[in-house]
């Protein structure tokens, strides 16, 4: 069910009234919309405006395009070194938040949904972060597009003790509830949930080397590194 | 040994059939045995009972079949043991039908369960392995799980006999409840759809559904016998359509679900688990894939094959074999007797010339290859029962990883230690192609067959311990390098290392010693025709004088080139018949003085690495295709030649 950004705003943004904040919005939705169609492969100027349900969206556009946010090569935009940071940034809380709000909080698609395109806007950079952190960097939103890298992924911080680790962090002899796992493979996703491992199935870590071993229940398992790599737990 | 898929058997009218199923290493093959008393592969290995194993029901009044089923941990195929089984249900309608389960895995067995019932199959539950789970302080309540299935539980421990003996008064249909489970609900509206196209089946059209939604491709055959073209299209559409709506894959969707109605299921069945103290299996267990103390105990299990096999095998018993019992008691009437009753020369040449059916076929067959073989089988079969098996592969993964393979790999790789031709039907286990060329290309180049292994060592046994280091030191680096850049050449994926590793236990005897048996029956009914076919060949090639002529041909390459004298042709020519063969005529010569150490060493590299005997050649083409085998051949011929002739050139230059 695509239902990202895809310009099709709720009822919330009436709320706003007209101020320079409404334009802001306006502007990160569509970086945002510029961003995911790029995902998709598609670059095209018009497709980007069949998608968007802003009424005003080429004026919109050309005040991007005057503030150096992007550019257009034919039909073919292109983001510029300012609008790529931003919609980076917008997309990472955007889907960080999806993550937060179903997987920790266990809300509704919906209610996750109309959430995380308000917080998207209003997340500083500080709480981003934290929020990564907590999850322990999750690669993947809920729908399984990646989320962009943040300077605390790669300096792998770990100041806050994050509950949700990749099981490859989870201690020796620890056990961990199975929370997400990235699907890499369909093919290994339906072979480790049917000997077991799915999300909510309870794991302990028996041995790192020379391969991973994990028990769940009373079945023991040796896996590769990559597939360790693919799953997150949190510590029970 | 074919695997069933296509080619199933359903019983005769009249027949009924017993059909066992459950996951890997649940103890089916041993309450099989009981009830045939009948030879079976009886394996822990998941994966090493690809092949479909029938009896019949020893003391039956009425005509039963037994079928014991590769192990499964879905009837959603991911692997051909899977399709295998699933195809049994779907194919033949098993009269009855007996999930055996381990007690202690309950989680897993169950949701073999839910699709059995959802599969509107009717069966009863073997609970199997209850002391293991006793002794673990597992309480299960198996009166209320009988209760929730709606079919009898039967608790036994298979391995001493207990409970089997009530498996007889519950052959009888026994129709499970149903178990509703919540699917999504985009999910159920496809399968809805799909059922409506159904045809009529011998499993409920709802798991056909279910199975169809997750991207089954193997049901594909049977779509095909029994729909039309235009369905199966919108069947396939439907499909896609369901697919796009979710992120994860279905499969993985179906099982989630299923898990949590297990898990809801388990947390009214089992009780709270006591704290037990860890056994010393579960001690042993655990040390055996520790990164420090496994390897000593790798290398402890290493040398004792390695003692048994090659000493005791080889040396000792071929040695008693062919010395004693053929050279002495056995030879000597016969060549007498058939001196005496056949007076045509051809005739004697053929049975008791130098290249006689009984003085170098049999003798060859029975002597030398059938101890090394039978030897190495009984170890292998104790590493399987115990358990040992899998922990190898933990260890050794690393080692695969280097060559573009995984722990997985173990298994045909230490098979082909036996015997390369059981070892390439063994690749089967593998998951993708990839890794099945892989295997296959290996075990053609690099690994020795154990009576060729026998021979081998026995040769250098002779020698000082460089020789046997440089054999040692090129067949690994081949193994690695050529494993390397193959992996990287071949196209596709290598598969996953996610492997199942059971508990330690004490094999039984008895089930070893079966399984061994068994083996060595096979490999008689390989390797003596084969032998004699050989025979016949250089008979012929002798008698036409064909034989010089080949050697001439081949004689530049072997002199010039590998440094060897040119009687060695011959035992190449042999060698190609049969592998051990060939190592044997060089042993001979050896024998015989007519060898150098540094030809010695140039020649067994040389032959190990050649091209493998007429079976597993013809295994390979069966396996792999006609194409694939061709290019493995074409790949191994020049790498043979050219490492042997490298080697010969390096150690001139060495002076060694």
């Amino acid at each position: 069910m695509e239902r990202e950004t895809d310009g099709k705003k709720g009822p919330h943004r009436k709320m706003w009234g007209v101020v320079n904040g409404v334009e802001e919005d306006r502007i990160d939705e569509l970086l945002e919309l510029i961003w995911t169609l790029r995902e998709k492969g598609v670059s095209d100027l018009d497709q980007l405006l069949e998608n968007t349900r802003d009424g005003e969206a080429k004026s919109i556009l050309r005040m991007m395009i005057r503030d150096g946010l992007f550019e257009v090569e034919g039909s073919r935009m292109v983001l510029k070194e300012k609008g790529e940071e931003k919609a980076r940034e917008l997309i990472r809380r955007h889907r960080l938040t999806e993550r937060l709000l179903l997987e920790i909080f266990e809300m509704s698609e919906d209610e996750v949904e109309e959430e995380a395109c308000k917080f998207e806007h209003i997340l500083s950079p500080n709480v981003t972060e934290s929020v990564c952190t907590f999850l322990g960097h999750p690669p993947t939103c809920i729908h399984g597009k990646p989320i962009p890298r943040g300077e605390c992924c790669t300096k792998f911080k770990k100041e806050i003790k994050p509950l949700v680790l990749p099981l490859e962090e989870l201690g020796l002899g620890d056990r961990g509830r199975i929370v997400f796992i990235a699907p890499k493979s369909h093919q290994r996703l339906d072979r480790l949930s049917t000997l077991g491992i799915a999300t909510g199935s309870i794991v302990r870590m028996h041995q790192k080397n020379p391969s991973y071993v994990i028990e769940i229940g009373e079945t023991t398992l040796a896996l590769d590194k990559d597939i360790v790599k693919d799953i997150y737990v949190k510590k029970v | 040994m074919r695997s069933c898929s296509a080619e199933t058997r359903p019983p005769a009218p009249g027949k009924e059939s017993i059909v066992l199923i459950g996951n890997p290493n649940v103890g089916k093959s041993v309450i099989f045995n009981y009830l045939t008393g009948k030879y079976a592969t009886v394996s822990n290995y998941p994966g090493t009972t690809v092949e479909v194993t029938r009896g019949a029901l020893s003391g039956g009044e009425r005509h039963h079949q037994v079928i014991d089923t590769p192990g499964v941990n879905s009837l959603i195929p991911m692997s051909e043991d899977e399709k295998v089984t699933r195809d049994i249900l779907l194919y033949e309608t098993p009269t009855h039908l007996i999930q055996v389960m381990d007690a202690k895995n309950l989680r897993r067995g169950l949701l073999i369960s839910l699709q059995l019932v959802e599969m509107n199959l009717p069966f009863f539950v073997i609970l199997n392995m209850w002391d293991e789970a006793k002794s673990r302080g597992m309480e299960i309540r198996s009166q209320l799980l009988e209760k929730i299935l709606g079919t009898p539980i039967l608790k036994t421990v298979a391995t001493r006999r207990k409970g089997l003996e009530r498996i007889r008064e519950h052959l009888r249909p026994q129709f499970p409840t149903p178990i509703p489970i919540q699917y999504p609900e985009t999910l159920e509206s496809g399968v809805s759809r799909i059922l409506l196209l159904l045809p009529e089946a011998p499993i409920s059209k709802r798991s056909l559904a279910l199975m169809l939604l997750s991207g089954d491709e193997s049901l594909t055959e049977w779509l095909h016998q029994n729909l039309t073209e235009e369905t199966i299209l919108r069947i396939e559409k439907i499909r896609q359509e369901i697919e796009h709506h979710f992120s994860d894959p279905v499969g993985y969707l179906i099982s989630q679900a299923r898990l949590r109605k297990v898990d809801e299921i388990l947390s009214e069945v089992m009780g709270r688990q006591a704290e037990t103290l860890p056994t010393l299996s579960y001690t042993i267990g655990n040390l055996s894939i520790h990164p420090f103390w496994g390897i000593p105990i790798l290398l402890l299990v290493l040398f004792v094959t390695y003692e048994f096999v090659g000493v005791f095998g080889a040396q000792v018993s071929v040695k008693f074999l062919e010395e004693t019992v053929f050279g002495r008691w056995i030879l000597p009437p016969l060549t007498q007797g058939i001196q005496r009753f056949i007076p045509v020369p051809f005739l004697q040449e053929f049975l008791i010339g130098p290249y006689g059916l009984f003085t170098m076929a049999l003798t060859y067959a029975i002597a030398i290859v059938l101890p090394i073989v039978g030897y190495f089988f009984l170890i292998f079969g104790l590493m399987e029962d115990s358990g040992y098996l899998p922990r190898l592969a933990v260890m050794s993964n690393q080692v695969f990883k280097r060559m573009g393979l995984n722990g997985k790999a173990v298994l045909p790789m230490v098979l082909g230690l036996g015997c390369g031709t059981m070892a390439t039907m063994t690749t089967r286990i593998l998951e993708t192609e990839k890794d099945r060329i892989l295997v296959t290309l290996l075990l053609a180049l690099a690994v020795p067959c154990s009576a060729q292994l026998g021979v081998i060592l026995g040769m250098f046994a002779t020698l000082p311990p460089l020789y046997f280091l440089i054999w040692i030191a090129v067949m690994a680096g081949i193994l690695v390098t050529v494993g390397y850049l193959a992996s990287r050449i071949l196209p596709g994926e290598g598969s996953d290392f996610i492997l199942e590793v059971p508990p330690l236990r004490i094999p039984q005897l008895s089930n070893v010693i079966i399984k061994t048996l068994a083996r060595m029956e096979w490999y008689l009914k390989e390797a003596v025709p084969l032998f004699i076919l050989g025979t016949l060949l250089l008979f012929i090639l002798h008698q036409t004088k064909g034989l010089v002529i080949l050697e001439s041909i081949l004689s530049p390459l072997i002199t010039h080139f590998l440094g060897l004298p040119s009687k060695v042709t011959e035992t190449f020519i042999i060698g190609f018949l049969r592998r051990d063969y060939g190592a044997a005529g060089l042993f001979m010569l050896a024998k015989g003085g007519n060898l150098n150490p540094h030809q010695v060493v140039v020649s067994l590299v040389t032959m190990t690495l050649f091209i493998p005997c007429v079976a597993q050649f013809f295994m390979m083409i069966k396996e792999r295709g006609i194409r694939k085998t061709l290019w493995i051949t074409a790949v191994v011929l020049p790498i043979a030649f050219g490492v042997g002739g490298g080697l010969n050139f390096l150690l001139k230059w060495l002076g060694i």
